[in-house]
């Protein structure tokens, strides 16, 4: 079963995120980067083993939308599909993560409620 | 005594800060609150030209710190330029309790780390509801930093437009005791997109 690599550099939304996805029987492994940096290293490591990303916005050193930009570029990777959970959740910040990657997974806003993350993300786990 | 236009403009951003968090709190853990908060207008205490933000001040205890800036645009965030900022206090004892209560997963109370994380958790979604906010009252769309957070004190202050002398405190209280403390200080937001 392939992985589900979450970024958020809140460790305790990780978590949340994690908790609430296995509650919902949701089997996948999970990978953790606190930041663009660190997900980038892990993408390269393991990018065959990951169906899903699940991307926070707002993070030290990369933020998400700079991951973002640069995971679109490659051909490698491009074809993962993207989930953000952000807690700026605007139309316009949507229409920008969508302008960046127009193959965006969906777009969930923080705090969010656990339904409406599984609705967004179950269909990448098929 | 009448208030001038760019206080009035202040006090229209806490007005709309104070309803965001309630709506988070009920909305997320059916929290309300057990009076109306108290707004305290105060002046920023400034050096080296960041805010200085004490938890200490706030609970006289042990608290943890988080804050966030806003910023015009992505440019004047590369140039941390910041427009506003918004800074989180709770009070050590009962950071687990509050995040509990608004459905996070339990919280190691005894390690400093994650008591921080936590704080800086709660900073970001406030902070993004009012970001929200503030675009859905008529302002213009504003870049938001990632959350710093700190136990006690901000060692080396908080980033803030240096244009502002004004900042004003909001008190919420919870199960009738003071429970968690906001402050915002905002320049005036563009309206518009």
């Amino acid at each position: 079963m392939k992985k589900i690599l979450v970024i958020d550099d809140a460790d305790l939304e990780r978590e949340l995120l994690i908790e609430v996805l296995r509650g919902s029987g949701i089997k996948n492994e999970f990978l953790q980067a606190r930041d663009g940096d660190e997900a980038i290293e892990m993408l390269g490591l393991n990018h065959k083993d990951i169906c899903l990303i699940l991307l926070d916005w707002q993070m030290p050193k990369m933020s998400g939308m700079e991951f973002m930009e640069g995971v679109v570029k490659v051909p490698a990777v491009n074809q993962i599909p993207i989930v953000m959970v952000s807690a700026s959740g605007t139309d316009d910040n949507k229409k920008k993560a969508r302008d960046v990657n127009p193959q965006l997974g969906g777009y969930v806003v923080k705090p969010y409620k656990p339904e409406e993350l599984v609705n967004v993300i179950q269909e990448y786990l098929k | 005594m009448a208030i001038s236009a760019k206080e009035q403009e202040l006090l229209s951003y806490v007005n709309l800060l104070v309803n965001t968090v309630k709506k988070l709190f009920r909305d997320r853990g059916e929290v309300e609150f057990s009076k109306d908060p108290i707004l305290t207008k105060r002046n920023i205490v400034e050096y080296n030209g960041r805010m200085r933000a004490d938890g200490m001040e706030k609970f006289n205890n042990p608290t943890f710190v988080a804050a966030i800036n806003f910023y015009v645009d992505a440019a004047a965030m590369a140039k941390h330029s910041a427009l506003g900022a918004l800074v989180v206090y709770v009070e050590q004892d009962y950071v687990a309790t509050m995040l509990k209560r608004l459905k996070y997963p339990p919280i190691d109370d005894e390690d400093n780390k994650a008591m921080c994380d936590a704080c800086g958790a709660l900073c970001n979604i406030i902070a993004g509801a009012f970001k929200s906010a503030l675009v859905a009252g008529g302002y213009k769309e504003l870049e938001m930093s990632h959350f710093s957070s700190y136990r006690n004190t901000a060692p080396n202050g908080v980033e803030f437009c240096f244009k502002e002398y004004d900042k004003y405190e909001i008190c919420f209280h919870i199960d009738n005791a003071k429970r968690l403390v906001l402050e915002l200080t905002m320049a005036p937001v563009p309206k518009g997109r």
